[in-house]
């Protein structure tokens, strides 16, 4: 039997679910979280603190706030201070404020009945444990949305103005609310709005450096030494970036390319399998899409995929396009356009969501136009085009 | 209460075993185990807590009873149960 060969050195560091020490591009609003929050280990119980995080999937919203839970909650513990951070994804908990509290008094007392009392009786008794147990907590609503949708003012009322119930007792109870869309609370009470809106930190859409940065640093965790080619970190965050900057889709395809790796019993991640790991996750170009292309448009992709299929590279230029095209040509009896037709042909094939072409620097000398072949493996597309230009030469 | 009179009851000592296999519990949820009413478990927790085994405490209208910590005959019951469960695995 052969033995078991993988790419991965540890893959659990692609989990959804795993927090990074490090969150490249997120630095300085984890200082800015940390400055709002520097008060509960300076003079903890003379304030609380309220702060909402919003950007788009995938901006790292939930990863900049766990990793600020576990560094301010380590930072706490070395002063003495008992502070407990708790992420609650309120869609998990049907947006129910009484659900969502149950959790958070479930941290303390983990037998704690489930039914029998009101969520405003809930919220008494975690601040009863708090006082009780003279510790602080940072709730942290994740998608938030869905406690406003089904609670609407009230919860988020209860929630923020607490204190105001509970005169010259220490404050224990901070929120981080984190939601896609700021506009999710305009459906919120002037008051309540008022009371949450202090403190924003906006995260905008990773750029494809940054998502290469954080994949790189995905790499050297996850996968063993060169186990991932040169390129495919930059085809991924190429994909990444085209699903609207969402990291978490790029991470997911880097586990998937590595699992595609691993039932081929290859040691490397290979372009050709994170495009087939692509292909897994979104849906893959409809085959109607292809038939309606050109004779000249389909030659071209078909040198385009026959030059990804046997280089293993991320990219290619045009000129290596051009002259694989010339050789597809003669294959097909055809004479070849002009170049200025190609870069037509390369655009349209680019709007349809095929290929992706942009002018790049580093390939060869100057500019030139670099190729990205995205949603479809190389082999396949081959496949597909060939039985088309086979039907169409019969 | 002398010891035998702890031990006669089948009841209490299966509220003993509860609690030490889940460290704190409610009332309901504890007669709900034992399949007996809410006022007969009410009667044998306060004879636990009378003998200082139990402790209660309140959150509203919750009552959560767990073992006392510092009750020298709490550890003991919690060591003859632990031992008795493992002897038994064995």
């Amino acid at each position: 039997m052969s033995q078991y060969r993988s790419v991965f050195k540890d893959e659990t560091k692609l989990d959804i679910n795993y927090v990074p020490y490090n969150l490249p591009h997120r630095e300085t609003e984890l200082r800015l979280l940390m400055e709002f929050f520097s008060f509960i280990l300076q003079s903890p119980g003379k304030m609380a603190q309220r702060v909402m995080i919003n950007g788009d999937v995938g901006t790292g919203k939930t990863a900049l706030s766990q990793r600020f839970g576990a560094n301010v909650t380590r930072e706490a513990s070395k002063r003495g201070i008992s502070l407990r951070y708790i992420h609650v994804n309120c869609r998990e908990y049907r947006g129910s404020l009484f659900l969502i509290l149950q959790h958070a008094v479930s941290t303390f007392h983990p037998n704690f009945p489930k039914r029998g009392y009101s969520a405003e009786e809930l919220l008494l008794t975690l601040m009863q444990i708090l006082d009780e147990e003279n510790a602080y907590i940072i709730l942290t609503l994740d998608e938030f949305e869905s406690l406003v949708d089904r609670e609407g003012s009230e919860a988020v009322y209860k929630l923020t103005r607490l204190q105001e119930l509970r005169q010259n007792k220490p404050q224990r109870l901070s929120l981080i609310c984190i939601l896609r869309n700021l506009k999710a609370i305009e459906q919120l009470d002037t008051s309540t709005r008022s009371t949450l809106q202090s403190n924003i930190i906006s995260l905008g859409k990773y750029s494809k450096q940054q998502l290469a940065d954080i994949l790189t640093d995905r790499v050297s965790l996850a996968f063993k030494p060169l186990a991932v080619l040169e390129g495919v970190v930059n085809l991924i965050a190429e994909l990444a970036f085209s699903e609207s900057g969402n990291a978490r889709f790029g991470i997911e395809l880097l586990w998937r390319a590595g699992k595609y790796a691993n039932a081929q019993d290859s040691d490397t991640v290979t372009p050709e399998c994170a495009r087939k790991a692509v292909s897994s996750i979104i849906p893959i170009l409809r085959k109607s899409d292809l038939a309606f292309l050109s004779l000249h448009e389909k030659l071209l992709l078909l040198s385009i995929a026959r030059i990804f299929k046997e280089s293993q590279k991320a990219c290619v230029s045009l000129a290596e396009a051009e002259q694989a095209y010339a050789v597809v040509c003669e294959e097909f009896n055809t004479s070849p356009n002009t170049h200025t037709q190609l870069w037509k042909y390369l655009r349209n094939l680019s709007t349809l969501g095929i290929i992706k072409a942009e002018v790049a620097t580093g390939i060869s000398r100057g500019r030139s136009t670099a190729i990205y072949l995205l949603g479809i493996p190389a082999q396949e597309l081959e496949k597909e085009l060939m039985d088309l230009l086979d039907k169409k030469q019969m | 209460m002398d010891i035998e009179d702890v031990f006669s009851s089948r009841l209490r000592m299966k509220i003993l075993k509860i609690l030490v296999h889940v460290s704190e519990l409610n009332v309901s949820e504890i007669a709900r185990r034992l399949n007996v009413n809410y006022v007969t478990t009410n009667k044998h927790l306060k004879v636990l807590e009378d003998e200082g085994i139990l402790l209660h405490k309140m959150f509203g209208r919750i009552r959560l009873y767990r073992l006392n910590e510092h009750s020298l005959k709490a550890k003991a019951l919690q060591n003859l149960i632990d031992t008795w469960e493992h002897a038994n695995k064995q």
